[in-house]
């Protein structure tokens, strides 16, 4: 008698095949690169969040000491996460042995569930800004790019850094907290490298974010700080690597324009939507996202400016 | 088609409306059209502009600008709302003099993505309708008031920031009024809102009188472009009662 495979077998050994599938789907296929003696870089793309990309807009890196490897940032998602600590491990035998996480953005901490048998520090602005925002930042993230956040959820940092030297498994790390981008900003110089890990503080032909910025002239006396360090090769929090001044030269320009902007339309009592029209220079085209970063910076900056360029009418 | 449906309605004496085709296809046309403008006739209409950002960056603060001077000529009211907002009606703005230009800015709450609707009604008593797309994570209708977190917001109440620019031959009027706009979604606080404010020259002419919604965002910031030049007064009131007054 001839053997018919039952109908439930076909469907399970599909679901199987297709959930496969769906999990390939979700490779976020990272590959570390040397960029200097120990230290590894894994750079995201300078577009925004979108399903096709599934976060991975953000740069991360990781230093292999003979104390462990301190990997600085985790990414936007628990897959990512997963794959970094991954991806470490095809470099180095050295197991992890600390985050660093540069501020609270989403894409730079969303991969923390990978890395909650060791250490996650930050300054202790950053842990409050994720304690009050982290929630709401999570929700938008599964909203922006669907399902590779699956299964992430918030993870708090468990240290508290102090700035100024770090001394970890021979490499002298200098602890800057600054605040220009976020209010609690960590920018990390390893001495011995002369690699600047500039965390969100620089973006580079990527468009800076401004959602939690102090203001605009803090975030320039920032760049000014971290450019007079004795730096060799500039990592920024997005966009590509630099070993010269360019990202500095580049950001410096973007927020000149950016204030005198919005300085100039509170003058003449416009109002956003005349302001997220205004022409894009030139120079910037080369800039990924200018344009929706000028409507995301409007709606966080503009009402301080109006404010100062209204007075009071009443009687 | 559209023949057709008209032809149809007219058969089964369905009113005028019922033929409109919504250029948008939105299922809450009919549903706002009826409740708002009546059965006053209606067209869709390019030259009434809505502009606002492409999302809500701050779904609490959502710059939205209602512009039909396209039209070039005389408007009797215009009015604006949000589709799929719990509370849905921005504001109605009678113009009462022809020195007040069919424009008006103002910032709004967005509890998720939805059309902004704008309908300005002519002198010959058609609305004319604009509309714009503005997509939001949302929840900006029922987030926390910021106003209320600040202390000493009592004593600020009703303060009035303003200026006045003038561009060619219309001046823009800006304000910004300081009051928490609550809409009685959120943590127990009962509706607590500007609702009327009315601008009249230095001789107490009329010249529009605006009445606002509690869509329209805490320490509400207000546009109006206005041809002559001159003091320009307005009157404001809550509807707990507290009247402010202003001059610019």
């Amino acid at each position: 008698m001839k053997r018919h495979v039952p109908l439930w077998a076909l469907v399970l050994l599909l679901g199987l095949l297709g959930g496969g599938a769906a999990q390939a789907a979700y490779d976020y296929r990272l590959q570390p690169r040397q960029i200097a003696a120990d230290t590894w870089l894994l750079e995201g793309s300078t577009e925004n969040f979108a399903e096709g990309n599934g976060g991975n807009i953000v740069n991360c890196a990781f230093i292999v000491t003979e104390a462990g490897v301190l990997v600085i940032d985790s990414g936007p998602s628990r897959r990512y996460g997963e794959a970094l600590r991954a991806a470490i491990g095809e470099v180095t035998e050295q197991p992890v042995a600390r985050l660093l996480l540069t501020h609270h953005h989403p894409d730079h901490v969303l991969g923390n569930q990978a890395f909650t048998d060791v250490p996650i520090a930050a300054l202790a602005g950053t842990t409050e800004l994720l304690r009050e925002q982290g929630e709401a930042m999570t929700e938008n993230m599964y909203r922006l790019v669907g399902d590779w956040m699956r299964g992430t959820e918030l993870v708090l940092p468990t240290e508290t850094l102090q700035p100024g030297v770090f001394e970890f498994g021979g490499h002298r790390l200098r602890l800057l907290a600054l605040s220009g981008h976020t209010g609690a900003d960590l920018a990390i110089l390893d001495e011995r490298t002369g690699v600047l890990f500039a965390g969100d503080l620089l973006f580079h032909q990527r468009a800076l974010t401004t959602p939690n910025s102090p203001g605009l002239d803090v975030w320039l006396a920032d760049l000014q700080t971290l450019e007079a360090l004795p730096w060799k090769l500039l990592v920024p929090g997005h966009g590509p690597l630099a070993a010269d001044a360019a990202p500095f030269v580049q950001m410096r320009d973007y927020l000149g324009w950016l204030d005198a902007l919005l300085r100039g339309a509170a003058v003449r009592g416009e109002d956003m939507n005349e302001v997220i029209r205004a022409p894009i220079p030139a120079r910037f085209a080369g800039i990924s996202l200018t344009r929706y970063e000028l409507i995301r910076s409007v709606s966080h900056l503009y009402p301080r400016y109006e404010a100062q360029a209204l007075r009071r009418i009443d009687q | 088609m559209f023949r057709l449906v008209c032809l149809l309605c007219l058969l089964l004496g369905a009113p005028a409306w019922a033929a409109e085709i919504d250029p948008q296809g939105s299922p809450m046309w009919q549903f706002h059209r009826q409740r708002l403008l009546g059965t006053d006739p209606v067209r869709f209409d390019a030259r009434v502009v809505v502009r606002a950002p492409p999302f809500a960056e701050d779904a609490r603060q959502v710059p939205i600008e209602v512009d039909a001077r396209g039209l070039g000529r005389p408007v009797r009211r215009m009015l604006a709302w949000a589709e799929l907002n719990p509370i849905p009606h921005i504001f109605t703005l009678q113009l009462q003099s022809p020195r007040l230009q069919p424009f008006l800015s103002v910032r709004i709450r967005l509890e998720q993505a939805t059309l902004i609707r704008a309908a300005v009604q002519t002198e010959d008593g058609v609305w004319r309708v604009g509309s714009a797309h503005v997509e939001a994570a949302g929840g900006g209708c029922t987030a926390p008031s910021v106003v209320r977190a600040q202390p000493g917001w009592e004593e600020r109440l009703g303060q009035v920031l303003g200026g006045r620019y003038p561009r060619g031959e219309v001046d823009r009027l800006r304000l910004s009024v300081a009051h928490p706009m609550d809409n009685g979604l959120v943590g127990g606080i009962p509706e607590f809102y500007l609702e009327r404010a009315e601008l009249h020259d230095a001789g107490g002419e009329r010249l529009g009188r605006l009445e606002l919604f509690p869509a329209v965002s805490e320490n509400p910031t207000l546009g109006f472009e206005l041809r002559g030049g001159g003091r320009t007064g307005l009157r404001l009131r809550d509807n707990n009662g507290n009247e402010f007054a202003a001059e610019l």
